[in-house]
């Protein structure tokens, strides 16, 4: 027997002798999308085209309360649905590509819908694009409502719009040291809204139209040695964009005021505005790591740009309308503003990081500057009985802003499981905006930023399945640009991780920031506090799995303010208490069996109570059974309940039903 | 008996042991991949398929048949006596430690020109609690529900916020936090994307607030989006980070006209009548609140 098993053993060593040298090369591995990572990777045998898709139909039970506000918060409708698919195709030879992978969610009239694609071939290029497409509606008929009170529902700022993304990148020769890249991106939005004229004397809501559509353009270079790396780009951007506000002539509107003006109720019976804006933009981008030794890396990035717009903008309007600065009625009105500006912006940063046996020294720094200059032309052209009075204005305009930032952190391992990081940051800088000529009530002012931030950290790691980071940083300010900007702040992050079972995960996390300004009459008092609890528990062998988190976070800010009208000063007080849970149950049943059907229950609720008490609750349920190996019939019922206590007449109730079939190859 | 045992273990390490033309080309203590191969095939099955791969097949990069050993170190006194003291592992690391290893040839790449900014290199955060090394997919490419699944498993407030019903399309799936965030870092606050150089992301899809205006608001610029809105969420309409409207001009527009001020902002003009409707929200008639190309006082 033992002489048996030498045999066996002796065998596949000798079988190792080299007879012939064997070929060096590998054989590329299959690349495909399947999760399992523990396939095997021979490529001939499988599927040139692997993948699902997912078809469906949605019933919605009808919306009980505000149809606006669900199409605000929702928008999700009835009919056929193209739920999702993900492919991808494989060539085994890989002549043209490697892999080709597509990726659809959400398409059928639905509120946000998008295609990702993907191409590559290994060494030789890199493809990815990608397409949105989001409705975009907004009516809450409380929000900017100046005639709720008279009964008129109508949002004043209102919108029904269509806004699509896309974005087309290629990589050539990804992986060596050299590859240039190319890059499109598009953002357009069109549709329809309800605006508000401004005159004088009154504001009138009228029907909008909006389009704008912006495209960039960028090419680059990215260098990459074992010492460095560096990355050129230039790209630039076009953009237009137009909007018009009109009312047909022979309509009255009378305006949010209803109040007569000296005895004159004022109206409008004709508008037409329209805005005609194209900008571009060219910028510059550089990027720079090394490590020169092996104790110290290097990091550079530089940014330059240079944004434009320019404008041209008519307006004409009849109707009863008033000029408050001369006191003057007239009955129609035309302008037009030829408006440029532009915004030179640079910023840079540059820091290096110093290794030492258990001690890092990282030191950085950080410059954004932005100066923004912009004029305006104006020419109007007022109308009363058989009189016309010229009016024209010539604005220029400056804001300019530059931020620097230095820091230094030292990290330091105090054993291999306990490390500490304390640092220190100083921010400055100065802002300064101006008008002129100068006229009416602030026309120029500057700002400073000083800022002086400590910081400290520890992240202990016990084990692998305990982990604690917690961070403090406190700040000192002698100036800053607003009386709600960061002052005199003190923030704390905890988190800590632990994996009591293989089976059960749990995760905390608590953070806290408190602000305060005391400038006189600010009296900034900010503080808010969030809790939150995770946990994940699937245990083996079973044939269930749940995960859940509760978060708990509670906002109070005290600020002063002065009333417009008498000038008396006043605290602004907003509270915000919330608590926010979401879980999410699976269920395969039963265990072990091929065709097994799943079941997944869970879904979110929020309430809060304080300045703006709302509730908004996410039930949703999902069962799925296989029909066929490659069939999979799924049903799934959603529920939306939004409620807000100081209105509810906004809030919402529906239920949506899903269901359809997955398709798999 | 155990003289038996030893006899067998030998000869089974020899008979996985690389072949001597393989061995050859390794460098003294040097394992190779297929050695690995025997014990952790499913790793090694799953690695096969990933964008690291590369390392094992490519010659020019240093560690042909040992990609393994690239990030684990020297095996062969693992492979003679198998145990944990005697392997590199980075998951056990400090993660300074670990992501050294990393960027051992990930350092020179664009992706890391920002690391000095990110608070995630500052918190100790490794790239392994993101990116599975064996992993077959690089995370890039993953569908937004799994790029927000990973963040929210540390980020819980922050995915608590996306709950409420004002918030931006991530628990729909429709977008990803790296839509707006860049977790390797970025020159600007947060750690947020860039669009065109160095504006800020949101302008990659709200490309009608860009600019530059002849009439900017200052804050728009100073402060960020951040200063009027909750981008992960909010109970406010708009995402506000107030209920109502007028208070988040009021918290700045409080200052006295004709008195030098430390900060921007001044009182409106006493015919705002806060009892009126009109006047309790501002961006009735302020609609060009993100900066106007016309009108001075946004109006237009």
């Amino acid at each position: 027997m033992k002489t048996v098993i030498a045999i066996l053993l002796v065998c596949p060593v000798l079988a190792q002798l080299p007879t012939a040298p064997a070929p060096t090369t590998t054989a590329a591995p299959a690349i495909t999308t399947g999760s399992g990572d523990a396939a095997s990777p021979v490529p001939s045998n499988e599927p040139v085209l692997t993948g699902w898709i997912d078809l469906g139909y949605r019933w919605q039970t009808g919306v009980g309360g505000s149809l606006d506000t669900y199409r605000s918060i929702i928008n999700l409708g009835s009919g056929p649905k193209f739920l999702g698919a993900d492919f991808t195709l494989t060539d085994p030879r890989h002549k043209w590509f490697d892999t080709i992978q597509v990726r659809a969610d959400s398409w059928g009239d639905e509120p946000s819908s998008i295609v990702h694609l993907e191409a590559k071939k290994s060494g030789l290029y890199d493809f990815n694009g990608d397409y949105r497409d989001f409705a975009y509606f907004n009516f809450l008929p409380s929000y900017a409502d100046p005639l709720l009170s008279q009964g008129i529902v109508l949002d004043e700022q209102s919108f029904d719009t269509r806004r699509k993304i896309a974005a087309l990148s290629l990589n050539i020769r990804p992986g060596n040291w050299w590859s240039p890249y190319l890059g499109w991106d598009h953002d357009s939005s069109s549709g329809t809204g309800a605006a508000v004229f401004v005159t004088d004397g009154n504001s009138y809501p009228v029907p909008n139209t909006l389009r704008d559509s912006t495209n960039l353009f960028r090419a680059g270079v990215k260098l990459e040695k074992p010492r460095f790396h560096v990355t050129l780009e230039e790209g630039g951007t076009i953009f237009k964009s137009g909007q018009s506000l009109f009312q047909s002539p022979g309509s009255v509107n009378f305006g949010n005021f209803s109040e007569p003006v000296l005895g004159q109720t004022l109206d409008l019976t004709n508008l037409l505005a329209a805005y005609g804006i194209s900008g571009s933009s060219a910028y510059s981008k550089g990027l720079l790591t090394a490590n020169p030794t092996a104790w110290l890396d290097i990091y550079g990035q530089f940014f330059y740009s240079q944004p434009n717009s320019n404008v041209h903008y008519q307006q004409t309007d009849a109707g009863s309308l008033y000029l408050q600065s001369q006191i003057l009625f007239y009955s129609s009105e035309q302008e037009m503003v030829t408006a440029a500006s532009e915004q030179p912006h640079t910023s840079g940063s540059f820091g290096a990081e110093i290794r030492l046996k258990r001690l890092r020294i990282v030191e950085s720094w950080l410059t954004d500057r932005l100066h923004d200059a912009g004029a305006s032309a104006s020419a109007q052209t007022l109308m009363l009985a058989g009189t016309s009075i010229p009016l024209s204005s010539l604005l220029a305009t400056t804001l300019a802003s530059n931020y620097n930032q230095e820091a230094a952190d030292i990290f330091f391992d105090v054993t291999s499981r306990i490390t500490v990081r304390g640092g220190y940051r100083y921010v400055w800088g100065d802002a300064s905006y101006a008008f002129l000529p100068a006229e009416g009530l602030a026309s120029s002012a500057q700002e400073q930023l000083r800022q002086n931030i400590g910081v400290g950290a520890v992240t202990f790691r016990p084990s692998q399945k305990i982990s604690v980071t917690g961070e403090v940083q406190a700040a000192s300010s002698s100036g800053v640009y607003f009386r709600t900007s960061l002052y005199n702040y003190q923030k704390m992050r905890a988190q800590a991780r632990y994996q009591p079972l293989q089976s059960l995960s749990i995760a905390v996390d608590f953070t806290v920031l408190n602000n305060q300004n005391p400038l006189s009459g600010a009296n900034y008092e900010y503080s808010a506090l969030q809790e939150s609890l995770s946990f994940y528990w699937a245990p083996r062998g079973k044939i269930f799995d749940i995960q859940g988190s509760y978060s708990r976070s509670d906002l109070k800010s005290n600020i002063g303010y002065l009333e417009p009208e008498d000038l008396s000063p006043q605290i602004s007080r907003y509270r915000d208490n919330s608590h926010t849970a979401t879980t999410l149950f699976d269920l395969a049943w039963p265990h072990g069996k091929r065709f097994a059907p799943k079941l997944s229950a869970g879904g979110s609720f929020f309430i809060s109570s304080g300045s703006q008490p709302t509730s908004y609750y996410q039930p949703t349920a999902r069962l799925s059974v296989p029909l066929s190996k490659s069939a999979t019939w799924f049903s799934e019922w959603r529920y939306y309940g939004y409620g807000d206590v100081f209105l509810l007449y906004q809030g919402f109730r529906t239920h949506l039903v899903t269901t359809g079939v997955r398709f798999t190859r | 008996m155990i003289r038996w045992r030893v006899v067998v273990l030998g000869f089974a390490m020899a008979a996985v042991a690389p072949s001597p033309a393989a061995a050859q080309t390794l460098p003294a203590g040097y394992a190779g991949s297929e050695t690995c191969k025997v014990c952790h095939e499913d790793i090694y099955n799953a690695f096969a398929r990933s964008p690291h791969h590369r390392v094992e097949v490519d010659a020019q990069r240093g560690w042909q048949g040992r990609a393994c050993e690239s990030c684990h170190g020297a095996a062969q006194a693992h492979t003679e006596g198998p145990t944990a003291a005697n392997i590199l592992v980075p998951a056990k690391l400090a993660a300074a430690a670990a992501d050294k290893i990393c960027l051992t040839c990930h350092l020179n790449q664009p992706t890391q020109a920002g690391r000095l900014e990110s608070s995630h290199a500052q918190n100790q955060i490794s790239c392994t609690a993101c990116h599975k090394v064996h992993a077959s997919q690089p995370l890039a490419v993953r569908k937004a529900e799994a790029t927000n699944k990973l963040c929210a498993s540390c980020h819980l407030n922050v995915w608590a916020q996306f709950q409420r019903p004002f918030h931006h399309k991530l628990p729909e799936e429709a977008m990803s936090c790296v839509d707006c965030h860049n977790p390797h870092g970025s020159i600007r606050p947060a750690m947020l994307q860039s669009f065109a150089a160095n504006e800020p992301g949101c302008f990659a899809c709200h490309g009608d607030k860009r600019g530059p205006f002849s009439f900017e608001h200052a804050p728009v610029r100073l402060e960020g989006c951040q200063a009027c809105h909750e981008p992960h969420g909010s109970a406010n309409p708009r995402m506000l980070i107030r209920a109502n409207v007028r208070f988040v001009c009021l918290e700045c527009h409080a200052n006295l006209p004709a008195v030098p001020s430390r900060v921007a902002g001044v009182v409106p003009p006493s015919f705002h009548d806060l009892r009126s409707p009109v006047y309790q929200n501002c961006t009735v008639c302020h609609q060009k609140i993100h900066g106007s190309h016309v009108d001075r006082n946004l109006l237009k």
